[in-house]
């Protein structure tokens, strides 16, 4: 026997007692679990998409910036347009390296399902470098290049001549198929941005224009200049590390509360472990007693005890990381319900290093628990212990 | 030869509220190699404070004593520790077992504060004390009389020179004391040193010696 054995057994000898104390520190490390595991997934997942877009600016019409570059990323119907017209003004701006026009919309079919579409010309492939495709980019007429999770959804194949979901007696020919990207492009049809503009009824109009700088540097600059130019009030000229940083410090203020609220749980977590081992120790006062004439030293009493808190603690850990993650869908389903901006990658996912650093939070936790109940076990003298009744 | 106890003016004062109270005073004795001898008295006459300091578990207030020749005046608490646990056994009226241990655990407690490896010793002890069968057993499975002699082979595992029992027949009957009392007997046989407090007059009567304590005084041997 061990004196961690003789630990675990003196923990289960109260098993209710135990299990409401695990579930405090339980619960304080699930809410860390979350708070750590939201904090990495989403500014990763704001990086993932940045990279994805490929482009430093967005170029949008007047209006709010975030709504666009929320629609621009995740795809939807846009409330108002751009002229094509400026498109010219934005690729001769010094600084600019490639503007890819857009024309993006959001259709409904008659199941209810909704398909994206956005129109791009060959310079998106100048942007999307990280795109690898089967087939072809859309060349002529009626060509798609369609998104690895609608195409195999639908099941649609290289070559398939199909109806554009959504938009009826409108036809196209799958000439490309995109592989995975991880991102929202995954769910999109591309197509000519000519033919976009026919289809949905806008000549001569774009969405948005994705920037993107010869040296990304001289962002500051480069905004300036499309700001400076003739078409520069009739759009919003939306710098993407600007605004995700806007995005971000909107999002710390939250975490901060939240980490408040994880501080109180711990904190809590922690006195609930304390509690049940003063508790403790007044029910085995005599029991102590009896260990320390048998032999026990004062620092053999204070590390049973003080282990026993650990213990209790380590086991609340590990629960309350898988219960983190057991919830984590629910509650990402929650959050993205309640953030201005929330990238499509997983934000709550199981992290090792997450886990591992709520283990050793709540061992902290339990270390810094456990002194005081071992302190006043180790303090008993044989003689004052051996003397309590019960 | 050596003795296992030397005490020479041993008094023990406490204070209680405003009083002072004189457990023990100028008690003196010595107490040899595979002695069994009784330390008896009315009730609160010292015997058990007594116990507790020849325990090394309580520090007398005046006078000198050394257990197994060394002397515990001045000895730190870290000290007085290893003295008990290395030369001392101690056996308690109400056992003092831990109710979540089964018997063979219980006996191997001291083993974990003491270092050593004493998974054999421990199930020689149960052996040795008739409980074999009941290894795995927790206490309160257990009769009184199987409860004292899980105690006393707990009280045996480090090899003590001195056997310290409170009352060890205090909650037994007649006949289950009577098995405590020879167990007791032969283990002064094989030449342990064991001291009793005790009211029950036949252990005090198998005892070689009787300690008489009255009012923290000792009365002349018997």
């Amino acid at each position: 026997m061990t004196r961690s054995e003789l630990a675990i057994k003196n923990a289960a000898r109260r098993p209710l007692r135990t299990a409401v104390t695990v579930s405090g520190v339980a619960i304080a490390i699930a809410a860390l679990f979350t708070l750590l595991s939201f904090q990495r997934g989403y500014q990763s997942g704001v990086q993932g998409e940045l990279s994805r877009l490929g482009a430093h600016i967005l170029v949008v019409p007047k209006g709010c910036p975030y709504d666009a570059a929320s629609i621009a990323l995740h795809g939807a119907r846009w409330p108002c347009y751009l002229k094509a017209e400026y498109l010219e003004q934005v690729r001769t701006a010094p600084g600019v390296g490639t503007a890819a026009p857009v024309f993006m919309n959001a259709l409904y079919d008659t199941a209810g399902e909704q398909t994206v579409y956005v129109g791009v010309d060959r310079d998106i492939a100048g942007l999307k470098r990280s795109w690898r495709w089967s087939g072809t980019l859309p060349q002529q007429e009626g060509d798609l290049l369609v998104g690895s999770d609608i195409a195999s959804r639908r099941g649609w194949a290289l070559g398939e001549s199909i109806d554009l979901p959504g938009v009826p007696g409108h036809r196209g020919t799958v000439r490309g198929l995109l592989e995975t990207t991880g991102g929202a492009d995954d769910g999109f049809i591309y197509m000519r941005l000519a033919d976009a503009q026919r289809v949905f009824e806008h000549p001569g109009e774009l969405t948005h224009i994705l920037v993107r700088l010869s040296d990304s540097d001289r962002l500051d600059q480069a905004v300036m200049n499309l700001r400076g130019c003739s078409a520069g009030l009739e759009m919003n000229v939306v710098p993407l590390t600007h605004l995700f940083k806007t995005i971000s410090n909107l999002v710390s203020s939250t975490r901060l509360l939240m980490g408040a609220i994880v501080a109180i749980a711990l904190l809590l977590g922690g006195a609930g472990v304390s509690n049940a081992l003063l508790m403790s120790v007044v029910e085995r006062t005599r029991e102590i007693g009896t260990m320390r004439a048998i032999g026990a030293s004062r620092p053999d009493i204070f590390r049973l005890f003080w282990m026993e808190a650990i213990q209790v603690s380590a086991v609340g850990g590990v629960i309350g990381s898988a219960l983190a993650y057991a919830s984590s869908r629910a509650v990402e389903l929650w959050l993205r319900a309640r953030l201005p901006f929330a990238p499509t990658d997983v934000l709550l996912g199981w992290e090792w290093g997450v886990a591992g650093g709520c283990l050793v939070g709540a061992i902290l936790v339990g270390s810094i628990a456990g002194l005081l109940p071992a302190w006043r076990a180790s303090c008993l003298t044989p003689i004052d212990a051996m003397r309590t009744q019960g | 030869m050596q003795p296992v106890i030397s005490a020479l003016n041993l008094s023990k004062t406490y204070r209680r509220g405003t009083e002072q109270v004189h457990a023990l005073a100028s008690v003196s004795f010595e107490i040899g190699a595979g002695e069994l001898v009784a330390v008896v008295g009315p009730s609160g006459s010292g015997k058990t404070t007594l116990l507790n300091l020849l325990g090394c578990m309580d520090v007398p207030t005046s006078g000198d004593l050394s257990i197994m020749g060394h002397p515990t005046r001045g000895l730190s608490e870290r000290a007085l520790t290893r003295l008990r646990r290395d030369q001392v056994g101690f056996v308690f009226q109400h056992f003092g077992l831990i109710p979540t241990l089964t018997v063979e655990e219980n006996i191997r407690l001291p083993g974990l504060f003491s270092g050593k490896q004493v998974k054999h010793r421990a199930a020689e002890l149960c052996t040795r004390v008739g409980l074999d069968h009941r290894r795995r057993h927790r206490p309160h499975e257990l009769s009184g009389g199987e409860m004292q002699r899980v105690a006393i082979a707990r009280a045996l595992l480090n090899e003590p020179h001195l056997l310290l029992a409170d009352e060890p027949t205090g909650n037994l009957d007649s006949v289950t004391g009577g098995s405590i009392i020879s167990l007791l007997q032969e283990l002064t046989a094989q030449g342990l040193t064991v001291v009793v407090v005790t009211h029950n007059d036949r252990l005090a009567e198998s005892a070689a010696r009787r300690l008489v304590l009255e009012d923290g005084r000792l009365a002349p041997s018997i």
